[in-house]
């Protein structure tokens, strides 16, 4: 029980040096400089002061941490060097924020039976963020601007929402009865913020992001109606990928003409105007080939959105394809890791596959779409784009995959009645 | 008792996941594995089309065009100006360059197979694209236009290389563009796939629609008599170019009279009504009325589908139409394309291609050109008989001007207004059916006069530059 | 020296191939280091459960979630097919080192040590579970720990 992971100061270590060389490869490119100096002792210091922290704090779920350390510090490093070194001093702020917003995040739900008691309070967050949304953002937009910092609420709509939708099985059997229907309150509850969800972003125009509330809440859909009560049969797994496609037509059929525009056009006919970022990132992708054209030598950032939207073309041009495909799989390692420690609680398992299905789709959508696979929409790669809002509900997110793979099931009170119990046997 | 039976053995603590969680981690494979999928197929897609990437957005070298000896049409990798002067000045606008200025040209629809890019090497090596064109023989053609204006296009009817293809005026890519505003118009654009008012020439098209409703016997023995002119049903006169008449033809004779009377006769006759000659028409790629007709194009280059107006087989225009006045537009490509259909003796045409082979920039050469047959454009009966209607015309007509060659020819003048201005362009279009020169060709004089050359003279010029150059 | 690196473009790409091929070892240490996390997260697991585990005379049903459901539903946890066992019949839940078991409205009743139950009850050693004619028995590993 007291043996601690052996390989935990060796995987920081490598970190570590992987960091190392990442910045080495930026000086040998860019040269000595304030930025570059700046940069390097602020990325090798977040992780010698991250690590020392894990060591100290938790001996579980370090895949999760490591990996977000691993990420955290490659971000910034691209983020620091688009178009010559320039410390990205908001983003690595915002990545330390992150980190701590996923350890936060774990201690909350790590319980998976006090996280769904909870259930109350994810409801009202989800309600006050709406509400926020709805009110606060000017002129049906998705930001509100504070002055000295813009948030974008929907983005922490996102973790609220995974919460919303994972479910435990007890919850499920929970039955009510009303006229004679049978019906879980839970559900009915989850499928009325769908609804909420859904009109929102069609309000605010944002449909980018109504992919990932889709999918998260099919897979809320799937793991309380049909995985609970059917045996998934491959002729069920087609039936609902069937109707996946249907709805994904219907929906594009009866879509806005801005999207509508965006599917039917062709980009390299209309380089200047709408297809303008598309082009100059696949160009960009296609200057940078296997290896980039070295750190700093990058023109995509003269792009709009070239830290955003079109983040993966920027990586790709100036690292190679090699190194964007890289940072991609190492994001997808988050969501993965629950493939190797299996979550012990339904709840967990529906909030892992909730993140999963958030970065996921963000993932593709941000990809896909910068690169005219699918039609291009505004969403963010988690911790690779320029972000904040969207940095901390990815953080809030990780934090989720974290818990699922270390579960504490004792509370506090738990401990307590425990050593009471104890103490009367003796 | 049980402790008893309990005690000296350890029993494994099982903790094996239950199905309903392990759940989880099945649809986050699921969710991975497409994702990946995708990424797969993005990266195949980024790869195989990062060409297209840098040749649309000008990020790029191009490389060079040969002929098919290996001489240079057009040269990305170095000044233009540094090749002899007039290298490029005969087929300027049909290979074009990669200026922009030209976006229906040869090199402007294959940017991306000459750009000199390699996702693996970047820009790197050089491209180059092996055309069938013979330059010498294209040079002598456009030399055998003189003074005149007008364009030539020619294929080989066996395999579809296109081996000839001049517009001229025709812009020089080496000197620039400069002076564009003091070019003369139509430099820029090569006049062999657009469409043009096509003269007697559309009567091969008019006598094919009637080989293929009455059958090759009944046309043949078709007589009618011409007087210099003739009333039609609605009381319209359509005139012949020889004022006193042909006197009475057989179809033979008026084919190579190029008479419009007897032809006129033809298409108001109860024997061919105007709705088979509308079927045969559209067959054959004809946009009759507007609708719908086939868009060929030649290794990118997109060329207009011929068109043509006929309401009503007693109405003046619609005879017209036929004898190709009236609405009626061809391209030479197609008018050559049909030739090539009746050259082979089959009905069935011969696509021609250009582009031989591409190199790309890491040297791997692919060979893209290969002989494709269109569908049966008219029957094999059809194509047989006009084959022998326009050998006979070559020979009766036209041994003179063509002695060595075994062609099949129609002449045809065609009458333009063009912005309140009219004049008359000149047209023949042929085969030859010698085995050193498989060619079926179509010739353009614009404005010509009696004076100038004829357009037998340039054909003449062309076979023997083709055959030189064999 | 740094306009030497600079013109040297091959040493540039060296060392980004050399990130590359570091940075997917990294991972895959990573990878290693989550497959001894997951004994460790066993290990835990199997304390938080305190290593109970439901035998039916030698066959073993492990309880490896936090919710787990008797039942003759396919997507029951522990299946048993027979007639009298309703399709989700009981749960057992763990919570603050306990397991509890509740009957799910079942035809014929759960019984824990010959008693029918009507509320959560908590599970002890050695306890005796009854649904229908099935008979499991609360028992204690003392092991190593299996997961596969």
């Amino acid at each position: 029980m007291n043996k601690r992971p052996v390989s935990h100061p060796i995987l920081m270590f490598l970190i570590l040096i992987a960091h190392s060389a990442m910045l080495l490869l930026v000086i040998l490119t860019l040269g000595f400089s304030a930025e570059a100096v700046k940069l390097t002792c602020a990325v090798l210091a977040a992780d010698f002061v991250g690590s020392m922290i894990l060591s100290l704090v938790h001996r579980q779920a370090c895949t999760v941490d490591m990996v977000l350390l691993l990420v955290l510090g490659m971000s910034t490093i691209y983020q620091s060097c688009f178009g010559g070194v320039h410390f990205a001093a908001k983003h690595y702020i915002f990545g330390i924020l992150a980190f701590i917003a996923c350890q936060l995040s774990y201690l909350l739900v790590r319980n998976p039976i006090r996280a769904e008691k909870m259930k109350p309070f994810w409801y009202g967050a989800f309600f006050v963020l709406v509400g926020a949304i709805f009110f606060l953002t000017g002129e049906r937009g998705i930001w509100i601007d504070l002055g000295f910092i813009t948030i974008q609420p929907s983005e922490f709509v996102k973790p609220v929402f995974v919460l919303i939708c994972a479910s435990s099985i007890s919850t499920q059997l929970r039955k009510k009865t009303f006229l004679g229907i049978h019906y879980v309150p839970d559900n009915l509850a989850m499928l009325g913020c769908t609804a909420v969800i859904v009109v929102l972003q069609w309000w605010c125009r944002d449909l980018g992001s109504l992919p990932t509330f889709l999918a998260v809440a099919g897979f809320g859909i799937v793991f309380r109606f049909f995985y609970l009560r059917e045996k998934m049969s491959l002729r069920f797994v087609i039936f609902l990928c069937a109707c996946a496609c249907v709805v994904c037509v219907v929906a594009l059929k009866f879509a806005p003409d801005y999207v509508q525009d965006r599917l039917h056009s062709d980009i390299w006919a209309d380089m200047e105007g709408h297809g303008y970022q598309q082009c100059h990132a696949l160009t960009a992708i296609a200057e940078g080939g296997w290896f980039g054209k070295g750190a700093g030598g990058g023109l995509l950032h003269r792009v709009f959105a070239s830290d955003t939207d079109i983040v993966f073309s920027s990586i790709c041009e100036e690292w190679g394809l090699f190194s964007g495909i890289l940072t991609v799989v190492l994001v997808l390692f988050l969501p993965a890791s629950v493939l190797t420690v299996p979550p012990r609680s339904y709840y967990h398992a529906g909030l892992a596959a909730g993140v999963a299905s958030v970065f996921v789709v963000q993932m593709a959508l941000n990809i896909f779409g910068s690169c005219n696979i699918i039609p291009f929409t505004g969403v963010t790669i988690p911790f690779i784009s320029q972000g904040g809002s969207s940095m901390l509900s990815s953080g809030i997110l990780a934090g989720f995959l974290k818990a699922a793979q270390a579960p504490v099931l004792t509370t506090k009170d738990g401990r307590k009645k425990a050593a009471e119990r104890g103490k009367q046997s003796a | 008792m049980k402790q008893q039976q309990n005690k000296p053995k350890t029993m494994p603590i099982d903790i094996r996941a239950p199905r309903s969680t392990l759940r989880a981690g099945r649809a986050v494979t699921l969710l991975i594995l497409c994702f990946l999928l995708g990424m797969g197929y993005l990266s195949y897609v980024l790869i195989t089309e990062s060409p297209m990437y840098m040749a649309k957005s000008g990020k790029t070298t191009y490389g060079v065009v040969y002929d098919r000896t290996g001489d240079v049409l057009f040269d990305g990798t170095k000044p233009l100006t540094d090749y002899p002067s007039g290298q490029f000045a005969d087929v300027g606008n049909f290979i074009g360059d990669t200026s922009g200025q030209m976006t229906n040209t040869l090199v402007a629809k294959n940017l991306t197979a000459l750009a000199n890019y390699s996702f693996t090497a970047g820009i790197h090596g050089t491209a180059s694209l092996q055309t069938t064109l013979s330059h010498s023989a294209n040079q002598a053609a456009y030399k055998a236009l003189g003074s005149k204006n007008g364009t030539i296009i020619a294929c080989n009817w066996k395999t579809g290389e296109l081996l000839v293809c001049v517009s001229k005026p025709c812009v020089d890519i080496a000197k620039g563009y400069a002076d564009i505003a003091s070019m003369p118009n139509g430099s820029l654009l090569c006049k062999a796939f657009y469409p043009m008012v096509p003269g007697s020439t559309q009567k091969v098209s008019t006598l094919i629609a009637a080989y293929e409703t009455l059958g090759v016997k009944t046309v043949n023995d078709i007589e009618y008599s011409c007087e210099g002119s003739w009333l039609n049903a609605n009381g319209q006169r359509i005139k012949c170019h020889r004022s006193e008449g042909h006197g009475h033809q057989t179809l033979a004779e008026a084919f190579a009279n190029s008479c419009n009377p007897f032809f006129a006769q033809l298409v108001q006759s109860e024997q061919l009504p105007l709705t088979s000659i509308i079927e045969v028409y559209q067959r054959m790629g004809y946009s009759v009325n507007k609708s719908a007709a086939e868009n060929y194009s030649l290794d990118g280059i997109s060329i207009a589908p011929a068109s043509t107006v006929l309401t009503d087989d007693t109405d003046f225009d619609t005879q017209w139409g036929c004898l190709g006045q009236g609405e009626t537009l061809v391209s030479p490509y197609q008018l050559m394309l049909w030739q090539t259909a009746v050259a082979n003796g089959t009905g069935t045409a011969i696509l021609p291609y250009a582009v031989e082979a591409c190199t790309s920039a890491e040297g791997k050469m692919v060979q893209v050109g290969k002989t494709t047959r269109t569908p049966q454009l008219f029957s094999v009966s059809a194509a047989k008989a006009v084959q022998e209607v326009m050998i006979a015309n070559a020979e009766n007509h036209y041994y003179v001007s063509l002695p060595d060659y075994n062609c099949g020819v129609k002449s045809g003048t065609a009458q333009v207004t063009d912005n309140g201005r009219e004049y008359e362009n000149s047209l023949l279009v042929g085969f030859c059916l010698d085995e050193t020169c498989p060619v079926a060709f179509c010739i353009l004089i614009e404005e010509r006069t009696s004076k100038d050359i004829s357009t037998a003279q340039v054909a003449k010029a062309l076979l023997n530059a083709l055959s030189a150059a064999e | 020296m740094t306009e030497f690196f600079q013109n040297g473009q091959n040493l540039g790409e060296l060392l980004s191939v050399f990130i590359v091929v570091f940075v997917d070892f990294c991972a895959l240490m990573i990878l290693l280091a989550a497959g001894r996390e997951r004994k460790r997260g066993d290990e835990i697991w199997a304390k938080e459960a305190k290593g109970y585990m439901l035998s039916e005379h030698g066959t073993i049903y492990p309880l490896g979630a936090a919710e787990i459901i008797i039942g003759r539903h396919p997507s029951a946890d522990i299946r048993f097919s027979d007639k009298e066992i309703s399709r989700f019949h009981a749960i057992l839940t763990l919570s603050d080192g306990r397991w509890h078991i509740e009957d799910l409205g079942s035809g014929s009743g759960t019984y824990v040590n010959g008693v029918r139950i009507k509320t959560p009850r908590t599970l002890h050693r050695d306890d005796e579970i009854r649904i229908g004619r099935r008979s499991l028995r609360v028992i204690k590993g003392n092991g190593k720990v299996v997961s596969q």
